[in-house]
């Protein structure tokens, strides 16, 4: 299976939850619904309608909980008859995070991925770049070339 | 927050279809859904009612390929129209790198167009955006309607296009103008990524 | 915070009674969640549980790889304490956390008149 990361430091503590909980498909992204890594998807489109629709779960969660004038959820999850779903998020020097985890119930539990998930936060926390990352600016061309790319995806 | 890394070389980029019920937002997903290559699109995420109302969002994402040797993807998102589902609405807009605004060009609705442009300018402002710093384009949705039913494009502009952001004339139901719309959107958009004033 | 139903007191009552023990706790077999607990202080409650559950789901086919039916208690003994469980036919796990010299067959006994009165 393969673990990705378009963030270098989220690969390391995603490898080793990944290892240790036996989880099956995990996404680590953004509260915008933007990946930064994520282990056992093919496709980097199906990647993501999952963190798209896990964002959206755990925006609404949050909503809800403003509301209710209470601080957000910690965690949820969602036990199917074969897959369990946990998603909780993360504080970490990038922002507040969202993990979906998606485990096989043959193979873990709900309470090894909230083991290893606790592990999983500090490693995100610590491995976090306390800086933004200087700006930098895409080639000058840019605009040429996408204009290009456009017309060819749209058929013009 | 559009997402560039210079490591892996991506781009990911969120783009919302805003506007009044009924405008044709879910439709121009559709269309474009409908039109690009399989291998181009991932799947269309609708989280509709029963009655095909948009309930929270429908999702597109759609793979634009390299440009200037970066993977370049967009998400596109719609988000439900009617008035009281402003909480939801809210939700999908965060971190939003570009907005199309779906207007119903039906003179009847010019009122609700209103409403859903001043509603995108507050729920932008609840998460810290100018609606006047955010890319912006509009489209005129149902121009193919007879015209006694409906405004022209430039009483549109006049009434809705106070930035003088790029605006579009479309039949979304039929495919006219939504690529032109999506074009528009996704240069704006990543003309401010090459101009590296992103935050 | 809810207090443990009684009778998960009393079970967990009779296997922390032994001398030697260090904790009980029942555990949800599915989902490696803790139902109830008596720990002494510097034991992971939550750790022991979702390895043991992750455990019993392993031996559990383990055994009927092996054709000889469901597991009735087990014991893992290590150098610094012992860890001893009994599944339930209703799906909980007692597990038990000793020193090392600990009376086994008394814990074993007692893990499974808890497990009788949990269920």
């Amino acid at each position: 299976m393969t673990t990705r990361a378009v963030e270098n430091w989220t690969l390391e503590p995603l490898v080793k939850f990944v290892k240790e909980a036996s989880a099956r498909l995990v996404l680590v992204m953004t509260s915008a619904g933007q990946v930064l890594a994520q282990h056992g998807f093919s496709r980097a489109v199906d990647v993501m309608s999952a963190a798209a629709l896990g964002a959206a779960i755990v925006a609404s969660t949050d909503e809800i909980a403003r509301q209710m004038g209470q601080p957000p959820f910690a965690a949820l999850n969602h036990q199917g008859e074969r897959h369990g779903i946990f998603l909780a998020a993360v504080a970490t020097g990038r922002g507040r995070l969202v993990a979906l985890v998606v485990y096989d119930l043959e193979v873990s539990s709900l309470g090894l991925v909230q083991l290893f998930f606790e592990q999983l936060a500090a490693d995100l926390q610590a491995a976090s770049p306390k800086d933004s990352v200087p700006k930098q600016v895409l080639a000058a061309d840019f605009e040429r070339e996408l204009s290009a790319s456009l017309n060819t995806l749209f058929g013009r | 927050m559009s997402l560039v890394n210079f490591t892996t070389r991506e781009i990911t980029c969120k783009i919302v279809y805003y506007g009044p019920g009924r405008s044709g937002k879910t439709t121009n997903l559709h269309y474009i859904y409908g039109r690009v290559p399989d291998s181009r699109r991932g799947r269309m995420v609708s989280l509709a009612t029963q009655t095909d109302r948009t309930l929270f969002f429908d999702f597109l994402p759609i793979d634009l390929g390299q440009i200037s040797g970066f993977a370049t993807r967009f998400q596109l998102y719609t988000v439900p129209g009617q008035v009281y589902y402003n909480a939801t609405r809210r939700l999908v807009l965060q971190g939003a790198d570009g907005v199309v605004f779906v207007a119903d060009s039906q003179a009847r609705q010019l009122d609700e167009n209103l409403e859903s442009l001043q509603n995108l300018q507050s729920n932008l402002l609840e998460h810290g955006v100018d609606i006047r710093t955010v890319p912006l384009v509009l489209q005129y949705n149902k121009q193919d309607l007879p015209r006694e039913l409906i405004l022209s494009a430039s009483d549109l502009d006049d009434a809705l296009n106070f930035r003088g952001v790029p605006s579009f004339s479309a039949d979304a139901l039929h495919g006219k103008g939504v690529f032109e719309t999506l074009k528009g959107i996704s240069e704006l958009v990543l003309k401010r990524l090459a101009a590296g004033t992103t935050a | 915070m809810t207090t443990a139903p009684a009778n998960y007191t009393r079970a967990l009552d009779l296997v922390t009674r032994v001398r030697g023990v260090r904790g009980a706790m029942l555990v949800s077999a599915d989902d490696g969640i803790i139902v109830a607990e008596q720990l002494m202080e510097g034991i992971k409650g939550p750790a022991v549980a979702a390895l043991a559950a992750s455990l019993a789901t392993r031996l559990r086919r383990a055994m009927e790889a092996a054709g000889v039916g469901a597991s009735l208690f087990w014991h893992l003994q290590a150098e610094q304490g012992a860890l001893l469980v009994v599944p339930t036919a209703g799906g909980t796990l007692v597990v038990a956390v000793a020193e090392p010299d600990v009376n086994v067959g008394l814990v074993r006994l007692e893990l499974l008149r808890a497990g009788e009165v949990v269920g």
